[in-house]
């Protein structure tokens, strides 16, 4: 019987994954893990998913994943991949229809330095949440935010293409939307006043089945995050 | 006429890239880019190298590589890959012959899950010299050092393989060569006290020849750490 609820410390290990599908490791409500799950569904790949309580981990899931971070795949055959980014590049190359990486040696290495580049604009994200929960002065994370999605919305000027790897989705698209999709969670909605380009991203993303399959309201993300930042996170919220 | 010495600020930029290779970016002493280096000349892969001067990036390189980092390699089609292992995924894909990683989907996702885990020990091969130049207690951080070792240790013994992830040399095992190659000047060797097998596995690497190839002397490294010590890193040192 299978549910949503995550499984904490004491709980009994899940047996082996069936062998028709994968087995994702995940929380509902993390963006990282979000990333595997638009990858799934975009691909139409059969998946389980068994949500961890990530304060009180199973010891039965850090042996499977010692750094005990979802999201993590489990195969059939027992084989655990882990880091949201490398499950997705394994599910993309695993299962050739849909593809979301390009054919070419290049395609893939500029959706890769992509990637890094966002890498460097996550942590501003939680900077600004912070500061405005603590009553801090925010405007300086929000400068540098706002710098980094000019930046964003010039290489979808410079592209002239709806999305970021061309007219349609691609891997990079998926790997930088959970963070969109919390922009209001995060208090950083403003941050997108002057990027046009890059709002009618957002809006194009929402339109995208996958997208629509994962995403939680605004009222949602608010909820969970204000119990994670009060210290005591509710995984199973709205459950 | 090619040439060794650094491009600073104010030198003229390089033409095209001739039609037959490629061009790395590189800077002699760099870690990161002996990786690329290592996998270019493991893979037999024709190219040109020129050096940059770090301290004074000339613009022509910023215009090309905007993060101004090496490695960067450019193709004759003007295309511009950085970041070290992205540069060596592209190189793998891009040249068929003399494969480093491995074919299957998993084999290649466990490759990057210990990529992923080692880039976590690079840290301590810069904190703890640069701790122990401010006369600071390192013992903590080369304990931490010391069981990060010993799992790679751990991981050698289980494999019984000679490396990391079968009997020739993988990808991996160039990613994570160039700070063992500099680890006596580091003053880090006693940290492979206790563990045999990695300590085996870089004797054979040294024995590897595109890390005969691509390799510095202990001594070369001391005087170009020394260098940069003291605020004028020698790019050109025995030039």
């Amino acid at each position: 019987m299978s549910t949503e609820k995550c499984l904490a410390e004491g709980s009994p290990a899940p047996g082996p994954v069936p062998q028709d599908r994968l087995r994702l490791y995940s929380m509902r409500f993390c963006p990282f893990a979000q990333r595997t799950r638009l990858v799934l569904h975009a691909k139409g790949i059969k998946f389980d998913t068994i949500n961890i309580h990530l304060k009180q981990k199973p010891g039965w899931f850090l042996e499977k994943n010692p750094d005990g971070l979802v999201p993590v795949i489990e195969t059939p055959a027992g084989e655990v991949v882990c880091e949201s980014h490398i499950t997705s590049e394994y599910l993309d190359e695993v299962y050739p229809e849909k593809k979301l990486l390009p054919a070419t040696p290049f395609g893939r290495a500029e959706q890769k330095m992509l990637l890094e580049h966002f890498s460097k604009i996550i942590p501003n994200f939680f900077k600004i949440s912070s500061a405005k929960r603590k009553g801090d002065d925010a405007s300086g994370f929000e400068a540098e935010l706002k710098e980094k999605f000019t930046k964003l919305n010039e290489r979808l000027v410079k592209r002239k293409t709806s999305f970021f790897g061309g007219d349609t989705i691609t891997l990079i698209d998926y790997m930088m939307w959970p963070f969109f999709e919390r922009l209001e969670m995060f208090g950083a909605q403003r941050c997108l006043d002057h990027t046009p380009e890059l709002k009618k991203w957002t809006e194009r993303m929402l339109e995208d089945p996958a997208v629509k399959a994962t995403i939680h309201s605004t009222d949602h993300h608010k909820a969970f995050f204000k119990s994670y930042q009060d210290g005591e996170p509710d995984y199973d919220y709205g459950l | 006429m090619p040439t060794e010495k650094c491009f600073a600020k104010g030198s003229s930029a390089p033409g095209p890239v001739p039609k037959d290779r490629l061009r790395l970016y590189s800077m002699r002493f760099c870690p990161f880019a002996q990786r690329t280096r290592l996998v270019l000349n493991s893979k037999g892969i024709k190219y040109d190298t020129i050096n940059i001067h770090l301290k004074e990036k000339p613009d022509w390189f910023l215009e090309k590589n905007p993060l101004g980092l090496v490695p960067a390699l450019e193709t004759p089609a003007g295309e511009i890959i950085y970041e070290s292992p992205i540069t060596c995924e592209y190189l793998d894909e891009a040249y068929p012959e003399k494969k480093l990683l491995p074919s299957s989907p998993f084999g290649k996702a466990q490759q990057r899950m210990m990529l992923e885990h080692f880039s976590k020990t690079i840290p301590y091969f810069y904190k703890i010299p640069a701790a122990r130049r401010n006369g600071e207690d390192v013992s903590g951080q080369e304990a931490e050092l010391k069981e990060k070792f010993a799992k790679l240790n751990e991981h050698l013994e289980k494999k019984k393989t000679k490396f990391f992830e079968g009997d020739t040399v993988t990808m991996i095992d160039y990613m994570m060569w160039p700070f063992f190659e500099r680890i006596e000047v580091l003053e880090l060797k006693h940290c492979l006290d206790h563990t045999p097998e990695l300590k085996k596995w870089a004797e054979l690497m040294l024995e590897d020849p595109a890390v005969k190839n691509t390799m510095f002397s202990g001594e070369t490294y001391k005087a170009f750490y020394q260098s940069v010590a003291e605020g004028k890193p020698d790019y050109d040192l025995e030039l």
